[in-house]
């Protein structure tokens, strides 16, 4: 199964090579028999943002690549280490979830853990169910600590003060993680330098459509994006759902920030610009509730597109001083780059092809541009399908990924920006659990 | 028409409501969120959204 896998990794990257000449050769011919301006200036950006997001793919699985062969060498190199890990359960209305977390928090394999259960004023039983946790047996210990409702990070930093550990863990109360997650996370902190290491998401409700969807996209993202990110220890996100992080270091950076709805990035960048790795772990798994109808989703994309470009304002000075500091400056202009240029680019070459096809009849260069994108998306798949050994039959869900999802997405993310950009209100918007990681 | 010139004409059509479709689920979530901002405040946060000393309610 995995030698077909491989043949058809490679029969895709090999079509998605053919199509983009194709989609070049179209553009080129277009270009050539037209004297409109507006379509010259059209074309050639649209020949550099197929360049760029081209070079992006082969540089994320060639460096994702790379980190596999690295880890694989690093596999038997495994260290015993005594030191406490904080586990830090930050939550606010999580009756339906909290439980399962927990369970999967006391069986972990690594044994010197303090879990901290840090209720941010619920307004439901969730301080009860998880006071019947508590305990302490000396090397392991359960604590629920209540405080008034004042945000994710603020109930975050809360337990970070009075943790005993030098390592803290946070985890999502919506997420259950794997029995190793924590042992495995430790590893990476025989490495100085190493602030924090990312844990890997997947999600357990994959029952329907768009929950697959997301799946697949998570898929992706942790293993192209994330691994390839891991191989130059420049990880740009610790994803909520699982991370860990040396408390030294969050105490150098001034603990999570309040000021902006992506606490988890703003983090991190804080993190590299002191000069820190950030590190991940893909066997480290926290599996976690993805939204079920499309407006969650929307809620969920907006805060985060919103999030980041916050935490990115705050530090912009190091988008135009890279010789301050290469890596951040590099990670930021990437955020950016995936949060704010690629979508806009990519609803407006979806318009420009559209006014192409109805003011000059091409309209099979909007087929090829589609089919070239789905084609990188379905190789990627395979790629990240195969490391990851889930199932081959979501990789055909690229199609409607690169057709109707992230379009959806997209034009989401671009209404987000633009009210970033005139700063108008928002709030955290809490999405409703069902409570389906159990 | 052959192929090609059906399948361009199909992913032209979808783009294009699903372009649509994107932008009326967007503003469908907004109008959400508003709603529930709206229904959830306390009645002391609604005192200060209101800049108000005293709050007049109204039957819906």
């Amino acid at each position: 199964m995995q030698v077909i896998q491989k043949i058809f990794f490679i029969l895709f990257m090999l079509g998605g090579l053919i199509l983009t000449y194709y989609s070049v050769n179209s553009l080129e011919q277009i270009y050539i028999n037209t004297s409109n301006i507006f379509i010259h200036f059209g074309v050639i950006l649209i020949f550099v943002f197929t360049l760029i997001i081209i070079i992006r793919y082969l540089l994320l699985m060639f460096f994702s690549i790379l980190q596999t062969i690295r880890r694989s060498a690093d596999e038997d190199d495994v260290i015993h280490t005594s030191q406490t890990v904080s586990v830090i359960v930050p939550c606010y209305n999580e009756q339906e979830v909290i439980l399962h977390s927990l369970k999967s928090i006391i069986n972990q394999t690594y044994k010197n853990i303090e879990i901290l259960v840090i209720d941010d004023g619920s307004k439901d039983r969730t301080y009860a169910l998880a006071k019947v946790f508590e305990f302490d047996d000396g090397l392991r210990s359960l604590k629920v600590l209540s405080k008034p409702n004042g945000g994710k990070s603020r109930a975050l930093n809360y337990g970070i003060e009075r943790a005993r550990g030098s390592l803290i863990c946070c985890v999502d109360a919506d997420s259950k993680l794997d029995p190793v997650a924590i042992e495995l996370l430790v590893q990476h902190f025989r490495d100085p330098q190493i602030a924090a290491v990312a844990g890997s998401v997947s999600v357990v409700n994959t029952n329907s459509f768009l929950t697959k969807l997301q799946s697949l996209e998570y898929i992706q993202g942790l293993n192209m994006v994330k691994n390839g990110q891991a191989f130059l220890k420049l990880v740009n996100i610790i994803p909520g759902p699982l991370g860990m992080f040396r408390k030294d270091a969050i105490q150098q950076v001034g603990y999570y920030s309040h000021d902006t709805f992506a606490e988890d990035c703003d983090l991190t960048l804080s993190l590299l610009a002191q000069g820190y790795k950030i590190d991940f772990e893909p066997d480290a798994m926290a599996h976690t509730e993805a939204p079920e109808n499309l407006l969650d989703l929307l809620k969920q994309r907006y805060r985060w597109t919103r999030g980041i470009l916050q935490a990115i304002k705050k530090k912009k000075h190091y988008l135009w001083h890279p010789r301050r500091n290469p890596s951040i400056s590099f990670v930021m202009w990437y955020m950016l780059f995936e949060s704010v240029f690629w979508p806009f680019m990519q609803v407006w070459g979806d318009l420009f092809m559209i006014y192409l096809a109805l003011s000059t009849g091409a309209s099979q260069l909007l087929l090829f541009w589609w089919i070239m994108f789905t084609v990188l998306d379905v190789a990627g798949a395979i790629y990240c399908l195969l490391l990851t050994k889930e199932k081959l039959s979501l990789a055909a869900y690229s199609t409607l990924y690169r057709l109707i999802f992230i379009t959806v997405i997209n034009i989401a993310k671009i209404f987000a920006t633009i009210e970033e950009w005139f700063n108008i209100e928002m709030g955290w918007g809490k999405l409703e659990r069902k409570g389906r990681i159990g | 028409m052959n192929l090609l010139s059906f399948l361009s004409f199909l992913i032209l059509a979808i783009t294009l409501l699903t372009m649509v479709f994107g932008v009326i689920a967007y503003f469908l979530y907004k109008a959400r969120e508003r709603k529930k901002s709206t229904d959830d405040l306390t009645y002391e946060e609604a005192m200060e959204k209101e800049h108000s000393e005293l709050l007049f309610f109204t039957r819906s």
